[in-house]
């Protein structure tokens, strides 16, 4: 009688990633979160004096006037928020890859966070950079124009914000079906993310009021969506930047370090 | 032979634990949302402090009678969903659906009712445009319209799955929560209706 | 289940009532401004907190969730009634 030995057919684990896993790059992108937050909250919000934002009924003589008497804090703040912005990106990719662990490597939806969380960088770049035109070149151009420039980051800025919302909404779904007993995420950081993806919304109203709660500078579009999603970033990064230690603990009691 | 000592079951009616209705994560969405409200209520007094003859001239415009009307309305739809609540805790699973349709109903109602008044504001010429007040009156009972509808086909969807028996005393989360972000609604207007349509200037 | 010893219900019919009062009673010109805003806002606070309590359960919330909720209705009416009064009075 023969016999033959069976193949071995080894059955990864769904939840693990069919390649190596690097826990220490892992955790430097997710600390890129916080660095990208810190940046925007200290450059773009305090240094470009934009908290709040110089309002959306300034006449084209106000907002050169603005750039003018600001051009030198503008020029230093815009340009190296220009560049940190890529910390996003940067985080993006730590959260997919924690999201990848739950929803499995194949998931849809650790890549449209990845995507989403990596297209923000877009509009934001682009805006910092025509601001930063705006104030590079203000000696040179006529009110008008500045107030064009001024509007056209905002609504660039702004009306983009359904790429981050759908980066939220991907986050939330699949950190809430984390089955382990005490989730990755916890749900309350989720719901904090239903809660910026709803206020998101209002901000489409940008291009019709210059005064008023819904105005770019006004409570609703400014405040309250900006600092949603402000408390968002760093809830969620402490928890991410946690779950690489989690999961490498869990990793080492399977015995499957850098499988 | 064993003797069963019998032990007197301990009543859970008198030893409650503390508990939230419905998931824990909703009412962190409640309690965003109404901290939200409350900046936008503090916003639009802000506002007003600014010019209180233009915003009571304004005011004096709104219909009272329709929004106590509206009031009555979203009290009545919160009773009932409560009402779903409450049978559905004690598994009186056939009344549930009736009480879960009066709440959609009742909120379609206040869904007519605020069509009906936007549409005589506009005949008249009023829109969000035409001054501060307006800005405020049209933004802040727009949002909450927004979560009248948004509550409403909750409860709608709620009804469905109700009919087909899917809720009981021990599947009762999505409920809870259903609820519970539907008494938020009603408590949001009972606090936006006096702040817009009955605060008379000094 | 009767609906009518329910306590949704009793608390439904109280609260139906302060609209009453407040919508077509304290609004009325024969209340003085001052009177009538903050009876109004006082009333609309302890509606709040019976929703809060007895719609929205929260009389059976842990004890910190519960407070912070309640100081919800207290904190807005003072804060509404605070700016009221610092409002100028018009002509």
């Amino acid at each position: 009688m023969a016999t033959h030995a069976e193949p071995t057919i080894v059955t990864p684990a769904r939840g693990l990633s069919p390649y190596p896993t690097d826990y220490k790059t892992w955790k430097i992108l997710a600390w890129t979160g916080p660095v990208f937050l810190a940046a925007v909250f200290g450059l773009w919000g305090l240094v470009a004096r934009n908290m709040p934002p110089f309002p959306a009924s300034a006449t084209p003589d106000e907002v050169k006037a603005h750039f003018q008497e600001f051009r030198l804090p503008l020029l230093i703040a815009l340009s190296i928020c220009v560049t940190m912005t890529a910390f996003y990106m940067s985080f993006s990719v730590a959260v997919a890859r924690v999201m990848e662990r739950i929803e499995g490597p194949g998931g849809l939806l650790s890549k449209l966070e990845m995507m989403g969380g990596t297209i923000t960088c877009a509009p934001v770049m682009v805006t910092l950079a025509i601001w930063l035109t705006a104030a590079h070149e203000v000696n040179n151009l006529p009110p008008e124009i500045m107030h064009m420039l001024y509007w056209m980051g905002w609504l660039l800025f702004d009306l983009a914000y359904f790429v981050t919302s759908m980066q939220i909404a991907a986050c939330s779904i699949v950190f809430m079906r984390d089955k382990r007993d005490k989730k990755l995420v916890p749900n309350a950081v989720s719901w904090w993310g239903w809660v910026t993806f709803a206020s998101f919304f209002a901000v489409s109203a940008i291009p019709f009021v210059t005064t008023g709660p819904l105005a770019f500078n006004g409570v609703i579009s400014f405040w309250i969506a900006f600092f949603t999603w402000f408390f968002w970033i760093p809830s969620l990064s402490y928890f991410i930047i946690k779950a690489v230690d989690r999961i490498k603990a869990e990793d080492e009691a399977a015995g499957l370090v850098n499988a | 032979m064993s003797t069963l000592s019998c032990v007197g079951v301990v009543t859970t009616d008198r030893v409650q634990p503390r508990r939230l209705p419905g998931v824990d994560g909703v009412w962190v969405f409640i309690g965003a949302d109404s901290v939200i409200f409350a900046i936008l209520f503090l916003t639009y007094m802000q506002d007003r402090l600014k010019n209180p003859a233009l915003f009571e001239a304004s005011r004096h415009t709104l219909n009272t009678t329709l929004g106590g009307i509206d009031t009555l309305i979203l009290l009545t739809s919160s009773w009932s969903v409560a009402l779903a609540i409450q049978a559905l805790k004690r598994d009186f699973i056939e009344r549930v659906p009736r009480y879960l349709l009066g709440g959609v109903v009742t909120g379609l109602m206040f869904v007519g009712s605020k069509s009906i008044e936007y549409f005589q504001k506009f005949a008249h010429g009023l829109t969000p445009g035409t001054n501060p007040f307006y800005m405020w009156y049209f933004t802040l009972t727009g949002i909450h319209l927004a979560h009248v509808l948004v509550g409403t086909s909750l409860l709608a969807f709620l009804w469905v799955r109700s009919r087909s028996g899917a809720f009981s005393s021990s599947h009762r989360a999505v409920p809870e929560s259903v609820a519970s972000f539907w008494h938020l609604v009603d408590l949001l207007w009972i606090v936006l209706f006096p702040l817009l349509y009955l605060m008379k200037a000094a | 289940m009767s609906v009518l010893r329910e306590r949704v219900t009793w608390v439904w019919l109280g609260l139906m009532a302060l609209t009453c009062i407040t919508t077509w009673g304290l609004s009325k010109d024969l209340f003085s401004p001052a009177v009538a805003v903050v009876g109004i806002f006082l009333i609309a606070a302890v509606k709040v907190r019976y929703v809060m309590l007895d719609f929205m359960e929260l009389r059976q919330a842990p004890p910190p969730v519960r407070a912070a909720f309640e100081a919800w209705p207290a904190v807005v009416a003072a804060v509404i009634l605070g700016f009221w009064f610092a409002t100028p009075a018009i002509m």
